[in-house]
C-alpha cells in the first residue's frame, strides 16, 4: 500500500480554485518531489493531505486509508516558514510540540537531545527560537518534524536559508529515513535538489499535475533529439546536425529527426576528431520545468 | 496527559509568564491601592483639629454638655465676647468661631466667622454638639439616639437581602463586585486569546499545531487554559484583598471591610452565570481570531463586545426601580447582559431560582453554541492568510466525506 494516495482531488475557495485536478502516490521508502510555480496549488494540496482542508472532489488516502487523529502522531510535517513559538525558549518549543505527537515529556527531551547535537544546536537551546539565526529556525524546524519518528514526512522547502553544510546534513537524514522504510514528501523549487534526492516527482501547475512519474522517463520524455559534443581541436561540418549551439564548455548539437546519435559518432570516429565528451543530453529538472509551465500559459 | 489539557497547560503557562499579564494581574490591586491611599490622604488634608470657638448671648451653653467625640475630636472652646474670639482666630488659635444670638432659642440665629472655611470635621462637631445641648433636659441616650437617627434596614420579602436606608453596604454589593471582576478578567483574558490565535495564524504555528491535534482539543484546551488564567488572576485579587485587610487593616483605616457579612448565596448564583458566559465570551473571542486577519482589527471588534456586556449600566435606573421587571429580567437572561444585570439585580432584590436556573442554560447552550462556531470557524479560517471568512461561510455545509471519496 502507498503512503500517500491522493486522487482528482479538488478545492476552490470562493471563486478560487486552488486545486482542479491532482493525482499522484507516494511509496514508503521513497522521497518523492513536489514542483511547481508559485501559486501553482502545492501548499493546499498538502493540506489536503492532511486534512486541514476538505476537498471538494476526490479522495485522499494517507497511511492506508482515510486521514484520522489517531494518525497525527504518525505524520510529521513543516510548513514552508516558521512554524515555531518565537518567544518561547527552543528546547521548551520543541519538547511541547512533541508532546503534542504523543510522546511524553520525558521521550521527547530524550529524543531532542542528539538531535540537538547532530544539528548543531545544543548550545542555543535555552535562547528563544526568534533569537536563532533563520538557518537555525529551519534546522529547529525540521528537528521537530523528526522528533516523534513519523512514518510518513511532508516537508516544505527544507533547503531554505540552509548553507553547503547544513544542506548535506539535511539530505543526509533524509536519506538516512528513506532507507528505514520513512516515506517523505518534499516540496521544493530548488531542482537541483529534486534531482539529486527524488526518484519520482509529480508537478503541479494551475490546480493539476502536469507531470507525473520517475524521474529518470521524465528526462528521457523530454530529451531533445541533441547531443552534448567537446572535442580536441575544431568540430567538423556533420551531416544530420540542424543547429549547432554551445553549451557550458561543450557545444550541443541539435539533430535532423532522421539522425541517430550513433550516426553523429561513427561520423565524427571517421573524421578523426578526438572526442573528449560525447553525450545524450538530458534536459535538467530545470528547462523541463519552465518548459511545462510555459506550455501550459501558452 | 490528554492533548487537550496540554494545550490548555501551554496556553496557561505561555500568558502568565507575559509581561502584559503581570502588569494587568497587578494593575487592578494597585490602582485600588492608589484610589484607597489619595482618599485617605485628602480625607486627612481636609481635616482639621485646630479647635473651634463659639460665643452664646443665647445662655443656652451656659453650663454645656460635651459630646462622646472620637480620638480625633476637635476641642470645642467658650469665649466670653466676639472680641476675645477674634483675637483668637486672628492669632490662628482656632480655625473658626460661632456666636449663638440672645434669641437663639426662638430664631435659631448663629453666624460663623473664619479666616479660612473650617473643615468638615470641625463643623460637623459643633452641630452634634449643639443638638446634644439643645436637648440637655433629655436623658443622654435619647439625646443620642435623636442625634444620629434612626437606623432603618430595608429587607426583601424572603428575608434574604437587606440594606441600610442609606443604600447598600459593602457586603450586599459583593455579587456586583464578583460580575463586575469577571466582565473584566473576560475582556482582559479573551483578548489574550484573540491576539494569540490571531499570532499563531501570522506566525504559521497554528499549522503545526492543527497537524497535530484535533480542532476541537485545540478550541478547548485554549478557552481551558484562558479560563485558569482568569480564575488564577481572581484568586490572586482576592489573596491581595484579604491579606491587605488582615495584615494592614488597621493602618489603612480598612477596619470597616472586616466586618463585612458576604451573602454566599447571591455570589454563587453570579458564579453560576458568570463561567459559561465566561466561557461565551472567550469562544466568541476565538472566532474572531480566526476569522480576521490583524490583531489590531480583533482588538476593535473586541472593544463592541465590551460595550455589550457594559449595557446594565446604562439601565441602571430601571434594574433598581424593577429589578423583578420583565425587561429587567430578561437582561438578567440574554447572553452578554446575564452577567453585569445579575450582579446588579442581586442588590436590590433576591432573585427567584428559576431565573438564575434559566439564565444559566441559556449562557451554557450559548457558550457550547460559541465553542461549536469557534471551532469550525477555525477550522475554515485558520490558514486564509490575509483572506477574511465570512459570516455565511461559517454556516454553509461542508462538502460530505461520502461525496468526497465517490467523486
Amino acid at each position: 500500500m502507498h503512503a500517500v494516495e491522493i486522487n482528482n482531488v479538488a478545492k476552490s475557495f470562493g471563486p478560487v480554485k486552488a486545486v482542479v485536478d491532482v493525482s499522484f502516490d507516494v511509496n514508503r521508502g521513497e522521497i518523492f518531489g513536489m514542483l511547481g510555480p508559485n501559486g501553482a496549488g502545492k501548499t493546499t494540496t498538502i493540506r489536503l493531505l492532511l486534512d486541514i482542508f476538505k476537498p471538494d472532489h476526490g479522495s485522499v488516502s494517507i497511511l492506508d486509508g482515510p486521514m484520522c487523529e489517531a494518525k497525527k502522531n504518525r505524520i510529521g510535517y513543516m510548513p514552508e516558514e516558521r512554524g515555531l513559538y518565537q518567544d518561547a525558549p527552543l528546547e521548551r518549543c520543541l519538547t511541547y510540540l512533541g508532546t503534542l505527537k504523543g510522546l511524553s515529556k520525558t521521550e521527547a527531551q530524550n529524543r531532542l537531545e542528539p538531535y540537538l547535537e547532530r544539528f548543531d544546536l545544543a548550545q542555543h537551546k535555552q535562547k528563544k527560537v526568534k533569537e536563532l539565526s533563520k538557518g537555525m529556525q529551519q534546522k529547529a524546524q525540521i528537528i521537530n518534524t523528526l522528533l516523534h519518528e513519523p512514518e510518513l514526512i511532508i516537508i516544505d522547502e527544507p533547503f531554505t536559508a540552509l548553507d553547503p553544510l547544513n544542506t548535506q546534513l539535511v539530505k543526509d537524514v533524509m536519506r538516512e529515513l528513506r532507507d528505514r522504510g520513512t516515506a517523505i514528501l518534499m516540496s521544493t523549487h530548488q531542482m537541483h535538489q529534486v534531482e539529486e534526492l527524488c526518484d519520482r516527482i509529480v508537478l503541479i501547475d494551475e490546480g493539476r499535475d502536469v507531470l507525473y512519474g520517475p524521474l529518470d522517463d521524465i528526462r528521457r520524455r523530454y530529451t531533445g533529439h541533441a547531443v552534448l559534443v567537446r572535442v580536441d581541436g575544431e568540430l567538423p561540418e556533420i551531416e544530420g546536425v540542424e543547429e549547432v549551439a554551445p553549451h557550458n564548455n561543450s557545444v550541443r548539437l541539435t539533430l535532423a529527426s532522421d539522425v541517430s546519435p550513433q550516426q553523429v559518432l561513427q561520423d565524427l570516429m571517421a573524421k578523426n576528431v578526438t572526442l573528449e565528451k560525447f553525450e545524450i543530453a538530458l534536459p535538467t529538472l530545470d528547462e523541463i520545468f519552465i518548459r511545462v509551465v510555459e506550455e501550459g500559459e501558452s | 496527559m490528554s492533548k487537550l489539557w496540554l494545550i490548555a497547560k501551554d496556553e496557561f503557562r505561555r500568558n502568565v509568564y507575559k509581561k502584559s499579564f503581570i502588569l494587568a494581574l497587578l494593575s487592578v490591586p494597585l490602582m485600588l491601592a492608589f484610589n484607597v491611599g489619595i482618599g485617605l490622604i485628602v480625607d486627612n488634608l481636609q481635616k482639621d483639629s485646630t479647635p473651634i470657638g463659639y460665643v452664646d448671648h443665647s445662655g443656652l451653653l451656659d453650663q454645656p454638655i460635651s459630646v462622646s467625640d472620637p480620638s480625633d475630636a476637635v476641642p470645642i472652646l467658650a469665649f466670653e465676647s466676639e472680641e476675645t474670639a477674634r483675637e483668637s482666630l486672628q492669632a490662628e488659635e482656632i480655625q473658626a468661631y460661632y456666636v449663638l444670638s440672645a434669641d437663639y432659642l426662638t430664631t435659631s440665629n448663629v453666624e460663623l466667622f473664619y479666616l479660612e472655611e473650617p473643615a468638615y470635621n470641625a463643623t460637623s462637631q459643633w452641630n452634634n454638639f449643639l443638638q446634644f445641648n439643645l436637648l440637655a433636659d433629655y436623658p443622654p441616650q435619647i439625646a443620642q439616639r435623636l442625634i444620629e437617627g434612626t437606623r432603618m434596614t430595608i429587607r426583601s420579602p424572603g428575608g434574604n437581602i437587606e440594606m441600610p436606608a442609606g443604600g447598600p453596604t459593602l457586603g450586599s454589593m459583593l455579587p456586583l463586585f464578583t460580575s463586575v471582576a469577571f466582565v473584566f478578567l473576560l475582556l482582559f483574558s479573551s483578548g489574550y486569546l484573540m491576539t494569540g490565535v490571531i499570532e499563531e495564524k501570522e506566525n504559521r504555528t497554528i499549522e503545526v499545531i492543527v497537524t497535530s491535534v484535533s480542532t476541537t482539543d485545540l478550541v478547548v484546551g485554549k478557552v481551558l487554559g484562558i479560563v485558569a488564567i482568569s480564575l488564577t488572576q481572581l484568586a490572586t485579587w482576592i489573596l491581595i484583598a484579604v491579606l491587605t485587610i488582615a495584615v494592614g487593616g488597621d493602618a489603612l483605616g480598612l477596619t470597616w471591610f472586616q466586618d463585612i457579612s458576604v451573602d454566599w448565596l447571591a455570589i454563587i448564583k453570579v458564579l453560576v452565570i458568570a463561567l459559561p458566559c465566561y466561557v461565551f465570551a472567550a469562544g466568541l473571542m476565538f472566532t474572531l481570531g480566526s476569522t480576521l486577519t490583524e490583531a489590531q482589527e480583533g482588538q476593535a471588534v473586541g472593544s463592541l463586545f465590551f460595550i455589550l456586556h457594559m449595557l446594565p449600566l446604562y439601565m441602571i435606573v430601571m434594574i433598581i426601580e424593577n429589578p423583578l421587571g420583565i425587561q429587567t429580567t430578561l437582561l438578567g437572561i440574554l447572553p452578554f447582559t446575564a452577567l453585569l444585570s445579575t450582579g446588579l439585580r442581586s442588590i436590590f432584590t433576591d432573585l427567584p431560582f428559576w431565573q438564575i436556573a434559566l439564565s444559566a442554560a441559556v449562557q451554557t447552550i450559548s457558550a457550547i453554541g460559541a465553542l461549536w462556531l469557534a471551532s469550525r470557524s477555525f477550522r475554515l479560517g485558520m490558514l486564509r492568510y490575509g483572506q477574511r471568512l465570512h459570516i455565511r461561510e461559517l454556516f454553509r455545509r461542508e462538502p460530505s466525506l461520502a461525496k468526497r471519496s465517490s467523486s
